[in-house]
C-alpha cells in the first residue's frame, strides 16, 4: 500500500517548500503585472525632443551644483534657522495636540475598555480619515481657515489623530487581561485601571508611537510648507526652486533638512535607550 | 448569618450550556474551604459569580449584607473592597513595583481623583510594607514585579488583597503555577490568614491532597453541581472517583499525589 505523502514537489521533482497558497499567488501575479506595465511605460513614453547625450551630462551637472556647492543667496542663516524652527514648531504642535486627543480616544477605541459599538464607531471614522492623505485634510480645511499654518496644521493633526488612535489602542489591547480583571476585583474603578495598569503597561509603546509620528509630521510639514504656503523651510524651498531656479539654495536647503532628519532620528533612538532600556527586549 | 450563602446559583454563558446548576451552599466567617473538580467545572466561574466579576443569571448570592445579584455600580464597588481575589498567573502590573502593586488594592476606597493622582496615606503606604515584611518579601519592595519569583508575585498578590481589608478571599489556582515549596509557602500564608486575622478563605484547587490536608471543609463540582460538600477527612476515594470520574487507581493516584 502506498502511504500518503504531505511532501509537495515542482514538476521536476525537487521538494517545493512555499505552501503555493492563495495569498502567495495573488502576489506573484501583481508583481508580474507591475513589471509588466512598468517596462511597458518606458516604451510608450515620448521621446521626441530628448537628446540623452545631452540630457545626462545637464543632469549630472545641475545635481553636482545642488549637492557640492550648496550656498544661501537669498536669506541668511539666521532667517534658515528661524525658518527650520517654524517648520519644527508645525510639526511639534500637530504631534502633541494628536497624541493627547489621540489617547483619550484610543481609550474609547480599546476593546477592552469600551463598549462594542463606542469602539467600533471610532474604529471606522479613524479608518476613514487615514485613508485620505494628509495634503487633501489640509486642503480640506483650507477652504475654511484658507491656505496657511492654520489649515497645515489642522489637516495634520487630524491625520496625527487618526493615525495615533490605531497605534495607540492596539497597544491598550495588548496589556494582559487578568490584570485589568484584578483590578477591577478590587474595586477599583476605569480610571483607576487606567491610570494603574494600562498606562504603566503601555507607556513605553505610546512614546514610540509619537516620536514615530513626529518625523512623519516633520516630514509632512516640510511639504505642506510648499504645497499649502505653510511657511517653513519647505516655503523657503518651494520659492528656491520652483521662483529663483536657484539650484544651490535647494541644496542647501535640502542639507538642512537631511540633518535636521538625522538628528531627531538620533534624538529619538537615544530618547528610547535611556530611558527605556528595556523597550527593545519586550 | 453566615458570611456567605450561596443559593440555587445558575450561570449560563452566551453559548448556551449551563456552567452552573443550582449551586447552594453557606460559608461561615474564618472557613478554610477548597473547592475541587475536573477541568471545566465552573469553578473559576463560581468564584467570579462572589465578587460578580460575572453576571449571576438565577439564584441569589449574598455576601454579608451584600444582595450580590442587586447592587448599583457604587455598592458593586464596595463589596468589591470587601472581598480579595487571588490569581493563578498573580495578575500583577508587571512595570510596576511591588509596593506599587500591593497599594492597587486601595483604589477601591479612593475617589477617581485620588486615585488617578495616587493619593495614598503615610498609614496605608506603612500597612503595605508590613504586610510586605509579614510575608517576607520586604527586601523586594522597589523592585519591579517582573524580576521576582513566580512564589514572590503569587506573595506580592495576597500583600494586594489583604491590604483591602477583606472579609473573604477568592483564590482561583494559586498554586497551579508553582513549584511544590513555593506553593507550600503559599498554602501555609493563606491558611495563617484564616486563623490570625479571621478572614474566610476560597480556593479553588487541582491538587486533592493539598485540599485535604490545608481546609476546614471541601466542596467538590462536578459539571456545575455540586457533588460533595463536607469537612476534608470525610472525602473519600469513592468521593473523589466520583469528582473527577475516575475509576481506575492509576487516574485517582496522578490526581491525589
Ligand atoms: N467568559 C466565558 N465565556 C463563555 N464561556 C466560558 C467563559 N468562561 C468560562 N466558560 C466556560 O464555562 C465552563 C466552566 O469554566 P470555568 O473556567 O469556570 O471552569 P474551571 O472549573 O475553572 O476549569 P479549570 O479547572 O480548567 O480552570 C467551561 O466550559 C468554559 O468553556
Ligand atoms: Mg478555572
Amino acid at each position: 500500500m502506498e502511504a500518503t505523502t504531505y511532501i509537495k514537489r515542482t514538476h521536476d521533482g525537487r521538494i517545493t517548500i512555499k505552501s503555493g497558497n492563495k495569498v502567495e499567488r495573488v502576489m506573484s501575479g501583481t508583481l508580474t503585472v507591475l513589471t509588466a506595465l512598468t517596462i511597458m511605460a518606458f516604451i510608450f513614453f515620448d521621446y521626441t525632443g530628448l537628446d540623452l547625450g545631452e540630457a545626462f551630462p545637464a543632469t549630472v551637472y545641475n545635481l553636482k551644483t545642488m549637492f557640492l556647492e550648496p550656498t544661501l543667496s537669498h536669506f541668511s542663516w539666521g532667517e534658515a534657522f528661524y525658518q527650520v524652527g517654524i517648520t519644527l514648531g508645525l510639526a511639534f504642535l500637530a504631534t502633541i495636540l494628536g497624541a493627547v486627543i489621540a489617547f483619550f480616544l484610543a481609550l474609547m477605541a480599546a476593546t477592552n475598555l469600551s463598549k462594542e459599538w463606542v469602539s467600533k464607531t471610532i474604529r471606522i471614522v479613524v479608518a476613514f480619515i487615514r485613508a485620505v492623505p494628509t495634503v487633501l485634510w489640509v486642503l480640506i480645511f483650507a477652504i475654511a481657515a484658507g491656505l496657511g499654518s492654520e489649515a497645515a496644521v489642522l489637516g495634520m493633526l487630524f491625520h496625527s489623530i487618526a493615525y495615533l488612535v490605531k497605534a495607540f489602542s492596539e497597544s491598550f489591547e495588548e496589556v494582559d487581561q487578568g490584570i485589568l480583571e484584578a483590578l477591577r476585583a478590587t474595586g477599583a474603578n476605569w480610571w483607576h485601571i487606567v491610570t494603574h495598569a494600562v498606562l504603566p503597561s503601555t507607556f513605553t509603546y505610546l512614546l514610540s508611537w509619537t516620536f514615530l509620528r513626529f518625523e512623519i509630521n516633520f516630514a509632512v510639514a516640510v511639504a505642506m510648507g510648499a504645497a499649502a504656503g505653510a511657511g517653513g523651510i519647505g516655503f523657503e524651498l518651494f520659492m528656491a526652486s520652483g521662483f529663483y531656479f536657484d539650484l544651490r539654495e535647494v541644496g542647501f536647503i535640502t542639507y538642512m533638512i537631511l540633518v535636521l532628519a538625522i538628528v531627531l532620528e538620533i534624538m529619538s533612538t537615544r530618547l528610547k535607550n535611556r530611558y527605556f532600556p528595556d523597550s527593545s527586549a519586550n | 448569618m453566615s458570611l456567605l450563602t450561596v443559593e440555587e446559583l445558575g450561570k449560563t454563558y452566551n453559548s448556551g450550556t449551563k456552567v452552573l446548576k443550582n449551586v447552594s451552599f453557606k460559608v461561615e466567617a474564618g472557613e478554610f474551604v477548597s473547592i475541587i473538580g475536573p477541568s471545566g467545572a465552573g469553578k473559576s466561574t463560581l468564584l467570579r459569580c462572589i465578587n460578580r466579576m460575572v453576571e449571576i443569571d438565577e439564584g441569589k448570592v449574598h455576601f454579608d449584607h451584600f444582595d450580590v445579584g442587586n447592587l448599583n455600580k457604587k455598592d458593586l464597588r464596595l463589596l468589591r473592597t470587601n472581598i480579595g481575589m487571588i490569581f493563578q498567573h498573580y495578575n500583577l502590573v508587571p512595570r510596576l513595583s511591588v509596593i506599587e502593586n500591593v497599594l492597587h488594592g486601595r483604589l477601591g476606597y479612593k475617589t477617581t481623583l485620588q486615585g488617578v493622582l495616587g493619593k495614598f496615606t503615610e498609614l496605608e503606604k506603612e500597612r503595605a510594607f508590613f504586610l510586605l515584611k509579614k510575608l517576607g518579601i520586604e527586601e523586594h519592595a522597589y523592585k519591579r514585579c517582573d524580576q521576582l519569583s513566580g512564589g514572590q508575585q503569587q506573595r506580592v498578590g495576597i500583600a494586594r488583597s489583604l491590604i483591602q481589608e477583606p472579609k473573604i478571599i477568592l483564590c482561583d489556582e494559586p498554586i497551579a503555577s508553582l513549584d511544590p515549596n513555593a506553593s507550600k509557602v503559599i498554602m501555609d500564608h493563606l491558611k495563617s490568614i484564616t486563623l490570625e486575622l479571621n478572614i474566610t478563605c476560597i480556593v479553588n484547587l487541582h491538587q486533592v491532597e493539598i485540599a485535604r490536608s490545608y481546609s476546614d471543609r471541601i466542596i467538590g463540582l462536578k459539571k456545575g453541581e455540586v457533588v460533595f460538600d463536607g469537612p476534608s477527612h470525610r472525602l473519600t476515594t469513592d468521593n473523589i472517583d466520583i469528582i473527577y470520574g475516575t475509576e481506575n487507581r492509576e487516574t485517582r493516584e496522578l490526581i491525589t499525589v
